[in-house]
């Protein structure tokens, strides 16, 4: 904590370094300093209760091997599988998918879903933030610069949840598509990602006694989705008003 | 013995080390047409080596086919053009040196786009043409002086217009096939240094003879005075052909006085070489009963800012556009043309995929339009043993009904025929074409092989390791194959176009033959494949063994997305004589998967010249879990017993047939990629399902 408030944003905070790694070898990143999550003890975790708490430092491939997880929270443990391949699960960790906001992830739009808050703790002290406030936009998060990712806290007792990925092109892409739902007493949140700058998510539009096509086509004309390699803008459309259908039929 | 790609004690180009040693790094123009109109090097730290144009100007220009390139470009014809490169004590304080480099431009205007570029009063990428006449300038070249064109293949055979009239049914469309990377999991690495005014260059390269034909012309020397040694590689697919990064290394060693070693960083392997992007367009005519009458194909290949081999693939795409059919009236008009675009090169296929995918979807087409059963209307139309192709040679050992009856039984095509698709390819070898190898006897029983076939993956070594031991009648381990050096092995043209085992192992029988007449102690096998085709005609001998395949495939379409899912691939290549069955499955199922990528997904994207995905993970290429639920194929062998070689075969039938199974649902599809967005396009356009 001392070292990140000393360096604040001069130093890179690399977890897993699948992110960190594809920017620097991509030269969009040239940090003069890393600190490394690596050797920090207590960091990696999984406690559930009821509650479940995730240790930033906890690999997917750990989330998604989980029999905790597999049992109290399958939707989170099956978006943490779809992830890339397992060389990557092995390395990409809890706190690093939501602290680098790269809007083309799978975990992030099912943590919104299911109502998670991330931990930030810095040498003040510590918060607990929705992940609706923490990703703000590409790549921007509402972490202070003395702030560190510590932990992810996901809201236990009964609930219904499914994470649909769409690829437009391997199977080990990023998704080109995400929808994330999560029905809990009665209020249903449905989260896009991957489609813009940050998890779409639409509050009025969850009407859990609409018909599911109605909501897909709500979404659809509700997100301004972007266009690059995995598909255009209207596409993208199409394939919202599809998925965001489907994950509500897959959840009923 | 255990292969030394698999314990990690291979020693690729990467990791070659040079006492004194200095790494490079290329500075690249970030605009896809320009002039350098200054360079300030003043920044540049103290100790760092700089090659700017003026230590290259004494140097030859080079391009294997057209003389088109220069060390470093004063004018830069593409983004990332090189205009100028640094060597430095590390790889990191390189970088450093080549971001302190600042260069000027005047911004020139490009031509991005093929069918642009072809265009009356389009911007010349190169305002004229000199032909080459290195080993690899070895067709009749035909550029078009004042235009983009640098080579125009035809073939004219028959009365095409006579051909269409006695039509019942013609199909007449224009396909496209995006371009694609080798995505070689090495990337293109060098080591270069001069020693008493000699060059050595150590790098991983399927063509070491042509590299040392361009090296010796670029500095002016004897070929004699240039050695270059091959590194195994960690894999190529055609991006180490030719001549790459080892000129700048060269310079940049010659002005140090010291060895240089580059090695690309990953995007820039996508400035480097990339395949063809080509649209074809195919008129096919037939009568009502199916019998081809006539056929006209234009085939445009964008060839980037720089020639490389592209008239050779523009030539390749031509000839085997037509297929593996009797057809009467025969016109291909095949053109290399230029862009602003990074250079297109050879690449697995070579050619063959772009024009393949075209005319298999359009035999398709043709048989929906008369009614018949799209195996019966190839079968009835398929080349047999003795017919006279296009270009007026005769085709001997000919296999391509079995391929294709094998391909649609694998299929259950007979049973029904929805979602399911056929494809049947020619594929033609680099001819006329070269080979020589010696064999050297040691002391103690063991063989030695001399011979520039190169490793790069494909299992060459161990193939002609296999046929010498059974040559030689000794164990395997018993005969050495060194790696490939100038100054040792007798000339080769080069390994490419699946011809190593097939000619190389003709060249090792007549070794060995020379060997045991001439006292046991060393012999030497040569041989020489003539032929060649008129460039204005097309007529004469195009290869002198062709590669014969057939692909069936089954696939389920989700219609609400568009996305494609491949049930069922199977391919039927015809070998001959299979030499190591466990390399040519493996080549078999390489060649297939990369069918897939190219099918479904694979695209280099360009925005303004710019690559926009020059990385693995915004350019997709496929993983384990992209293979279809079965995936099969089958090596088919011949009385002949003649080899046949199939580093490629089974890659071009593979995306027509996916093609042809979607367009059984009703959704025709005429551009590659077939993008789930695609097919959604094509969802719109379905007027009716087919029954």
């Amino acid at each position: 904590m001392a070292l990140k408030a000393e360096h604040g944003e001069a130093a890179t905070v690399v977890a897993g370094g699948t992110f960190v790694g594809i920017m620097v070898n991509q030269r969009l990143m040239a940090p003069a300093a890393f600190l490394s999550l690596r050797d920090v003890p207590g960091l990696a975790y999984v406690r559930a209760n009821e509650e479940l708490r995730l240790g930033a430092m906890t690999t997917h491939r750990t989330v998604e091997l989980s029999p905790e997880v597999c049992e109290g929270w399958p939707a989170l443990a099956s978006a943490f599988a779809v992830v890339a391949s397992p060389r990557v699960r092995n390395q990409a960790t809890v706190g690093g998918v939501l602290a680098d906001a790269d809007h083309a992830s799978d975990p992030p739009s099912m943590l919104l879903a299911l109502g998670a808050r991330a931990v930030a703790r810095s040498v003040r002290g510590e918060r607990e933030i929705p992940i609706e406030d923490l990703i703000l936009d590409f790549y921007s998060t509402s972490l202070e610069h003395d702030e560190l990712l510590v932990e992810v806290r996901v809201p236990g007792g009964p609930h219904g949840a499914v994470y649909r990925k769409f690829r437009s092109r391997s199977h080990e892409d990023r998704p080109a598509v995400g929808v994330a739902a999560c029905r809990r007493q009665g209020e249903l949140r449905v989260v896009v990602g991957a489609v813009a700058g940050r998890p779409q998510w639409f509050p009025a539009l969850c009407d859990p006694s609409r018909d599911p096509a109605e909501v897909g086509r709500a979404y659809a004309d509700a997100v301004e989705p972007i266009s690059d390699v995995s598909g255009s803008a209207s596409y993208r459309r199409r394939v919202i008003a599809v998925e965001v259908r489907r994950a509500l039929v897959d959840l009923a | 013995m255990t292969d030394p790609r698999v314990t990690g004690r291979a020693r690729y180009a990467e990791d070659l080390e040079a006492e004194g040693m200095l790494h490079a790094r290329i500075v690249r123009s970030p605009y896809p047409h320009a002039r350098v109109t200054g360079l300030d090097a003043s920044q540049v730290p103290e100790g760092c080596v700089v090659l700017l144009p003026e230590d290259v100007r004494d140097l030859g220009r080079y391009g294997v086919q057209i003389r088109d390139q220069s060390v470093l470009a004063g004018r830069p014809r593409h983004v990332g053009d090189p205009v100028a490169a640094v060597a430095a004590g590390s790889a990191r304080a390189a970088e450093e040196a080549a971001a302190s480099l600042f260069v000027d431009y005047e911004e020139l205007p490009a031509v991005p786009d093929v069918l642009q570029a072809v265009q009356p009063g389009a911007p010349l990428v190169h305002e004229g043409h000199e032909l080459a006449s290195t080993g690899a300038a070895y067709f009749g070249l035909r550029p078009q002086q004042g235009t983009n064109v640098c080579h125009r293949f035809r073939i004219r055979d028959g009365d095409v217009a006579g051909g269409f009239e006695q039509a019942e049914a013609v199909v007449d469309e224009t396909f496209r096939v995006a371009g694609a990377h080798h995505a070689a999991m090495e990337p293109h690495a060098c080591l270069a240094r001069w020693e008493q005014g000699r060059l050595e260059v150590q790098t991983g390269t399927q063509t070491p003879f042509n590299l040392r034909e361009e090296l010796a012309g670029i500095f002016g020397l004897e070929p004699e005075r240039v050695r270059v040694v091959c590194r195994p590689m960690g894999g190529s697919f055609g991006a180490k052909t030719f001549l790459r990064t080892e000129a700048i290394a060269a310079a940049l060693a010659r002005k140090a006085g010291r060895p240089v070693k580059l090695v690309l960083p990953r995007d820039e392997e996508w400035q480097t070489l990339n395949r063809h992007p080509a649209v074809v367009r195919v008129k096919l005519g037939a009568r009502a009963d199916g019998t081809f009458t006539a056929a006209q194909i234009e085939c445009y290949a964008d060839t980037g800012a720089y020639a490389d081999s592209g008239p050779g693939v523009a030539q390749k795409m031509g000839f085997a556009a037509p297929g593996p059919y009797r057809i009467p009236n025969v016109a291909v008009d095949a053109y290399c043309v230029y862009t602003n675009l990074p250079p297109n090169g050879a690449f697995r296929g070579y050619g063959q995929m772009q024009s393949t995918w075209a005319r298999e979807r359009a035999v398709d087409l043709l048989a929906d339009r008369l009614g018949l059963d799209p195996l019966e209307l190839r079968l009835k139309n398929l080349l047999r043993e003795g017919d006279r192709y296009c270009t007026g040679e005769p085709m001997h050992d000919v296999h391509y009904a079995e391929c294709l009856e094998r391909a649609a039984e694998a299929i259950g095509w007979r049973d029904d025929r929805r979602g399911k698709g056929l494809s049947v390819i020619l594929k033609g070898m680099q001819t006329p074409s070269r080979a020589a190898i010696a064999v050297e006897a040691g002391d103690d029983g063991t063989y030695v092989l001399r011979c520039a076939t190169a490793e790069m993956g494909q299992g060459a070594i161990h193939a002609i390791t296999l046929l010498a031991a059974e040559l030689l009648g000794v164990e395997p381990d018993r005969v050495r194959f060194p790696a490939p050096d100038t100054d040792v092995v007798p000339f080769d043209t080069r390994t490419t176009s699946s011809r190593s085992t097939y000619m190389m192992g003709r060249a090792l029988e007549a070794a060995v033959r020379d060997l045991q007449a001439n006292g046991g102690r060393r012999g030497f096998g040569e041989v020489a494949n003539a032929g060649g085709l008129d460039p204005d005609t097309g007529q004469g001998v195009a290869s002198t063994h062709w590669h014969q395949a057939a692909a069936g495939a089954e696939v389920r379409v989700d219609e609400e997305t568009g996305k494609l899912e491949v049930v069922r691939l199977h391919t039927a290549v015809y070998a001959g004589r299979v030499v190591n069955r466990p390399g040519a499955e493996l080549q078999n199922e390489g060649s297939m998967i990369m069918g897939l990528g190219s099918a479904l997904f694979e695209e280099v994207v360009f925005r303004d010249g710019q690559v926009v995905n020059p990385n693995l993970s915004d350019y997709a290429i496929p993983s384990f879990a992209d293979l279809p639920e079965r995936m099969t194929h089958e090596l088919l062998e011949g009385e002949s017993g003649e080899i046949h070689g199939l580093g490629e075969t089974a890659l071009p039938p593979v995306p027509p047939a996916i093609g042809n199974a979607v367009a059984s649902l009703g959704l025709e599809l005429f551009d590659l990629p077939m993008t789930p967005e695609r097919v959604t396009e094509a969802i719109e356009r379905r007027v009716g399902v087919k029954a």
